[in-house]
Order: C-alpha cells, then sequence, then structure tokens
C-alpha cells in the first residue's frame, strides 16, 4: 500500500529553486535509499517533506496515505506519521529532555484521541529504550541536545524515533559521527522499527550504513532530481565508482 | 492610618512642593527618555474599602495604599511601627536627591510604617506585603521602611494587585552587617494600572541579598530600584522578568552603586514582550574609586514576539576603580526558528512549542529565586500570561 508519493516537486529556499520535479513512490514497508553528492538537495528534500518554513513547493504534489500535505504545518505533518532525524539536530538550551519527549509524545496521542502519558511510566519507558540506543540517564536529565557530542545526538534523534513510532521516517545523515559500535546500535534502533506498516527514507553517502539497514530501493539524487534508482548494488556502484559517471550519463 | 499628622511633617510638605514645582519629566529628562510620563493621575486615596484585612498570618495588607491589617502575628525579632516624624525624616535621608518617585510619593504619603528586624533574628516565616487598591481615579503612596538588624535574616514578597489610577510604592530597606535578606516582587497589576516604585537598599558589610523581580501587569510600570553597596563583602544578586502584551510598557531601571571593595552584584534580567508592547532596561553600575575588587555583573536579553514589539536597554558602566571585573550586555531577539521547527517537527503545536521556549529563555532567571515556595507560583503566573499569546 503506498505510504509517501512525492509527484514532480519543486521546491524553492528564497528566490532559488533547489528541486527541479522529484517523483519518488514509498509503499508501507520498504525503506528508501538516498544517495546524492554534496548540496544536491537531499537535506532540501527532508525540510520539504516535513514541512518546514521558507521552503517553498513551487510545482507538483506530496501525498501521505493519499492526501496532500501541502496545506498542513510541519507539527501536523508530524501528528499525521511524519519523522525526520535531523542532519544537524538542534540544540534547546533550557528545554528540559523529558519535558520535551513527553511534549511530542502526548502530542501525538491527544492527535488519536487518547489519555496523555502517565508521567511514571513514561520515564520507565524512555529509560527502556535510551539504554537500548545507548543514551545514558545523565543526556537525558539534560537540556535537548545541549553538550551532546555528534554521535549522541543522533542516538538521540534515533531515540525519539523509537518513541514517535512514525508511519514514515526520513533520517538525514544518521550515520553521520557515528563510530563503528554506534552505528551498529542505531542500525539495529532502526531495524527494529522497520515493519509492514513503516516506510523509511534513508539519506546517506555511505555504503556502510546501508549494509546494516539494508535498503529495497536506491536512488541517486542530483542537482535536485533523482537521476538513477536501483537496488541496494546501486549503492556499491557509488561507493567504487563515485557520481561523476552517473550524472554525466543522465544529463 | 497617619497619626501625628504626617501629611504635614516638613519632609512632606517640601517633597510635595518640590514635585508640584518639578512637575512630570519632560521629553529631555535623561532618566524618562524611554517612558515618558504622560497623565499620570496624582490624586491620593483618602480611605481603604476593606477596613481590616480578612488575612491572617505574617501579611501586611495595602488597600489602596492605606495600611488594613488587623492583628498581625508577629514573630519574636520582628515588629511594625507606623512613622514618627525622625521616622520620615530618616526614611527621606536614604532616598535619591531630587527623584521624581522620591518627592512623588513622600509627598502625597497615604500610609509609612517601619519593620525592624531585630539584630541577630532569623526570621523563617515569609511576610508578605500585599498592596490591592479599587480606585480607578486615585493613587496610592505607601512608605515602607525596612530595617534589618546586623546578622538578622528575613524573607519578605510583595504582591502588587492594584486597580488605581496609580500605585506609587517607595520602600527603603536597610540591611545590616551579615544580614541575609531573599525578597521578591510579584507585580500583577491590572491594565488600566499605572505603578511607578522605586525600592532602595543600604547594605552593610557581608550582607547576601536575593532580589526577584516578576512584573506582568499594569498599563506602565517602572520599577526603579537602588542599591547601595556600603559595606566591603556585600553579595546582591537582582534579577527581573517582565512579560508585556498589548500596548503595555514594563520598564525595569536599576542602579548599582558600589561604594567600597570587594562586594559582588550581579542582575539577569529577562523581558517577553509581545503585540505593541514596549520594554525598557536602564542599568548602571558605578564604581567608586576606591571600590577595587568589585564583581559587577549584568546581562539583559529582550525577547520579541511580535514584530511591533520593542525593547529599549542602557545598560552603563561608570568605573572609577582600577582592579575590578565588570561586565553588561543587553541583546534583543526573537524565538529561533531552528528552534520552532524542531518542535514543531516533533508533532508539537506551534503555541506549545512557542511557550516552551518562552520558559526555557526565562529559564536561568528563574532558577536564581532563592524563595523556594515561590518558584511553582511564579511558573504558574508565567505559564497564565503566556496562554494569553
Ligand atoms: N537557506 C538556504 N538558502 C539558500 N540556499 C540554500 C539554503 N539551504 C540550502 N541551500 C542550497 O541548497 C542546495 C542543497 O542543499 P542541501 O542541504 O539540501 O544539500 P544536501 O544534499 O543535503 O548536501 P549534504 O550532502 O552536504 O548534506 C545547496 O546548494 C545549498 O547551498
Ligand atoms: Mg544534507
Amino acid at each position: 500500500m503506498t505510504l509517501l508519493e512525492i509527484k514532480d516537486l519543486h521546491a524553492k529556499i528564497g528566490d532559488t529553486e533547489i528541486l527541479h520535479g522529484i517523483n519518488l513512490t514509498i509503499n508501507r514497508g520498504e525503506v528508501h535509499a538516498i544517495m546524492g553528492p554534496n548540496g544536491s538537495g537531499k537535506s532540501t528534500l527532508s525540510y520539504v517533506l516535513s514541512g518546514r518554513e521558507g521552503y517553498e513547493v513551487t510545482g507538483g504534489d506530496i501525498l501521505l496515505d493519499g492526501e496532500s500535505v501541502l496545506e498542513m504545518e510541519a507539527d501536523e505533518r508530524a501528528r499525521a506519521g511524519m519523522f525526520l532525524a535531523f542532519q544537524y539536530p538542534v540544540e534547546l538550551p533550557g528545554v528540559g529532555g523529558m519535558t520535551f519527549l513527553r511534549a511530542a509524545v502526548n502530542a501525538r496521542l491527544r492527535e488519536e484521541g487518547k489519555d496523555e502519558v502517565d508521567q511514571l511510566a513514561f520515564v520507565k519507558l524512555v529509560r527502556a529504550k535510551a539504554k537500548e540506543l545507548g543514551v545514558s540517564d545523565d543526556m537525558l536529565k539534560r537540556a535537548v541536545n545541549v553538550g551532546f557530542s555528534g554521535g549522541e545526538k543522533k542516538r538521540y534523534e534515533i531515540l525519539q524515533m523509537a518513541l514517535l513510532e512514525p508511519s514514515l521516517a526520513v533520517l538525514d545523515e544518521t550515520d553521520s559521527g557515528l563510530d563503528v559500535d554506534a552505528l551498529r546500535i542505531v542500525s539495529e534502533g532502526v531495524n527494529a522499527l522497520r515493519g509492514d506498516q513503516r516506510g523509511m527514507l534513508v539519506i546517506t553517502h555511505y555504503q556502510r550504513l546501508l549494509s546494516h539497514i539494508v535498503p529495497d530501493f536506491v536512488h541517486i539524487l542530483a542537482h535536485g532530481k533523482i537521476i538513477k534508482s536501483g537496488d541496494k548494488s546501486l549503492a556499491l556502484e557509488v561507493e567504487e565508482n563515485g557520481y561523476a559517471g552517473l550524472i554525466d550519463a543522465a544529463e | 492610618m497617619l497619626p501625628n499628622n504626617l501629611q504635614q511633617t516638613a519632609a512632606v510638605l517640601a517633597a510635595r512642593d518640590q514635585f508640584a514645582a518639578t512637575g512630570l519629566p519632560g521629553a529631555k529628562s535623561e532618566p524618562w527618555i524611554y517612558t515618558r510620563l504622560q497623565e499620570v493621575v496624582v490624586n491620593p486615596a483618602q480611605s481603604a474599602q476593606a477596613a481590616t484585612s480578612p488575612e491572617a498570618g505574617l501579611i501586611l495588607h495595602f488597600d489602596n495604599g492605606l495600611l488594613v491589617s488587623g492583628d498581625v502575628a508577629w514573630p519574636a525579632g520582628m515588629a511594625m511601627r507606623v512613622f514618627t516624624d525622625a521616622d520620615m525624616a530618616d526614611f527621606a535621608a536614604y532616598l535619591p536627591e531630587d527623584h521624581l518617585l522620591g518627592t512623588l510619593s513622600v509627598g502625597h504619603v497615604t500610609s509609612a510604617i517601619v519593620i525592624e528586624v531585630e539584630a541577630g533574628a532569623q526570621i523563617t516565616e515569609l511576610l508578605t506585603l500585599r498592596f490591592t487598591a479599587n480606585v480607578a481615579d486615585q493613587s496610592a503612596h505607601p512608605l515602607i521602611f525596612i530595617k534589618q538588624g546586623a546578622g538578622s535574616q528575613c524573607r519578605i514578597v510583595e504582591h502588587h494587585e492594584s486597580h488605581a489610577a496609580l500605585s506609587a510604592p517607595l520602600i527603603v530597606m536597610d540591611i545590616g552587617a551579615e544580614a541575609v535578606l531573599d525578597h521578591a516582587k510579584m507585580q500583577a497589576d491590572t491594565d488600566s494600572t499605572k505603578h511607578l516604585s522605586l525600592t532602595v537598599m543600604a547594605v552593610a558589610e557581608k550582607a547576601d541579598i536575593n532580589s526577584f523581580t516578576t512584573a506582568i501587569g499594569g498599563q506602565l510600570a517602572r520599577h526603579e530600584t537602588h542599591m547601595h553597596l556600603n559595606g566591603e563583602h556585600a553579595d546582591v544578586a537582582l534579577s527581573s522578568i517582565y512579560m508585556a502584551r498589548g500596548t503595555q510598557h514594563q520598564d525595569m531601571t536599576t542602579r548599582m552603586l558600589h561604594q567600597v571593595p570587594n562586594c559582588t552584584s550581579s542582575q539577569l534580567i529577562r523581558g517577553v514582550l509581545d503585540d505593541t508592547a514596549k520594554g525598557v532596561f536602564q542599568g548602571k553600575v558605578v564604581v567608586a574609586r576606591d571600590a577595587q575588587k568589585t564583581d559587577g555583573q549584568q546581562m539583559s536579553r529582550a525577547l520579541l514576539l511580535s514584530r511591533q514589539a520593542e525593547a529599549d536597554a542602557k545598560p552603563e558602566l561608570e568605573i572609577y576603580a582600577d582592579d575590578v571585573v565588570c561586565s553588561h550586555g543587553a541583546t534583543v531577539g526573537e524565538l529561533d526558528e531552528t528552534h520552532l521547527f524542531y518542535l514543531k517537527s516533533r508533532g508539537i503545536e506551534a503555541d506549545e512549542a512557542r511557550m516552551m521556549l518562552i520558559e526555557a529563555f526565562l529559564l536561568d532567571t528563574l532558577e536564581t529565586v532563592r524563595l523556594d515556595e515561590l518558584r511553582a507560583s511564579l511558573t504558574t503566573a508565567i505559564q497564565r500570561w503566556m496562554t494569553g499569546v
């Protein structure tokens, strides 16, 4: 069943068009990977999907479960099941981690017409999931992302994902900044969420991540367009030969 | 509440004459550049609504500027009396010369009391000063003189909830050597009330003062605080949070006078301004030539929630000593779009996200409050203010 449909998507930041007509369909149960050179528009695509202000869609559509999300604010899209693991997670000085996690989970529960979380049970749940992902109690007590190392921030993103259980997860370079062990732990966290009800879009530069989170499809994004799609072997090809040949062939 | 015809004493008459002669500050008056006083109604209330306050406990209740508390259960070591002529002269001596707010309220005094804390008295019970009014065309001018003996400890909170043309309390605190004072002011007057307060603290050696102001009410409010550090090794922490919306105007004006060596002062000021509200911070730190080893810090930050809101800041250092550590700073900014997006991307609604970020902005200042029992009500007041955002 179709989860996400991106149709001929054009988007600009300010006066500059960055995405020049992207088409991509993700069915429930599928994991898609996007690779592409620096500046090709991968993060831009992730922001446009999640509804960041300042990223203007000038053409095409984005459908989640068959419904256009273009008129929805970022928070509505999130409550509709979208999740973005940021390439650069944002530090929020003064915003307590637990307060933040609880607010996010409660927003989701309210949307579903359910009761808000029980405080104590929630703390237990968070601690348990945090432990699996190597997020320390100390990190949970601090302000969101403040003073976290690069790798710790990435784990914290995955912790949020695990708590929110989104139907569509977009992971923007979640592997960057992770050491070998962390990469394995985080990948296990992601894989644990794989299932026939969920779809994932994994943005990465490295085949290494894709050997842990094995994708069903791999797409190459260059200059704001998908220039080639294939299976996981495409990632290996990129790793060996780089993008130049692929980009030349597309032009 | 004014025996001895206090209104006819020399100090009062002199102040009234001076106020009449000087009038309200003009457009060029330096201390009032950012806060213009037009149409200030000076019409001292003659009577209180409530004959006696029903409140029990260690509470002094001023209604329309008149003391209405009946029997207060004073703890041992703390006592109150009404001003004598001599008290009035004493009190006036602490006030800055030719100061508008001084002459205004001395000249139109509605009640005047002295609270004395004996040397060495450790008073843990919180003294509440409650200011109410329900006289839309009158003004309130209570004078409060707190004398805290050496080595004593006391805890004081002011609650301002007046509906009046003008609420203009004048408070002088003389804080003895090695005394400890925890003080808080919660100003939540109605939004048709003007609030013009002057608080002067004279601080002796090794005194330890923590004072916190939360200002969320009034049409126009000026909170002016003068700290005179007169004894070495005194330590003063002065923090304020102000929040204003609509056409409200909040003004935090401080003067930190380091007269002697080895004192520490720190000031944290945070303002949140919405709609066309205006916030003012004027903070002057003066370090006298002898006041070596002074540590004087001052930081003001204002958060604008709307494009039409305005924050003016005038931090000033006037340093005549050469061996000091002083810093000051003032910033004005908006909520960070990236922060908002991060919260929204987790499903948190825009309003709630904004509230979380405003609370975060106020947090480090809020954490300086030493009156623990106030913390919860401060947070509630701030949250209530924000739900109106
Ligand atoms: N706020 C902005 N204003 C103008 N141009 C921008 C802005 N943000 C990004 N861009 C431009 O958009 C293009 C795509 O950037 P994007 O961050 O999406 O690339 P990316 O594929 O994620 O790169 P990387 O692999 O380095 O993360 C770049 O040319 C970048 O300079
Ligand atoms: Mg990127």
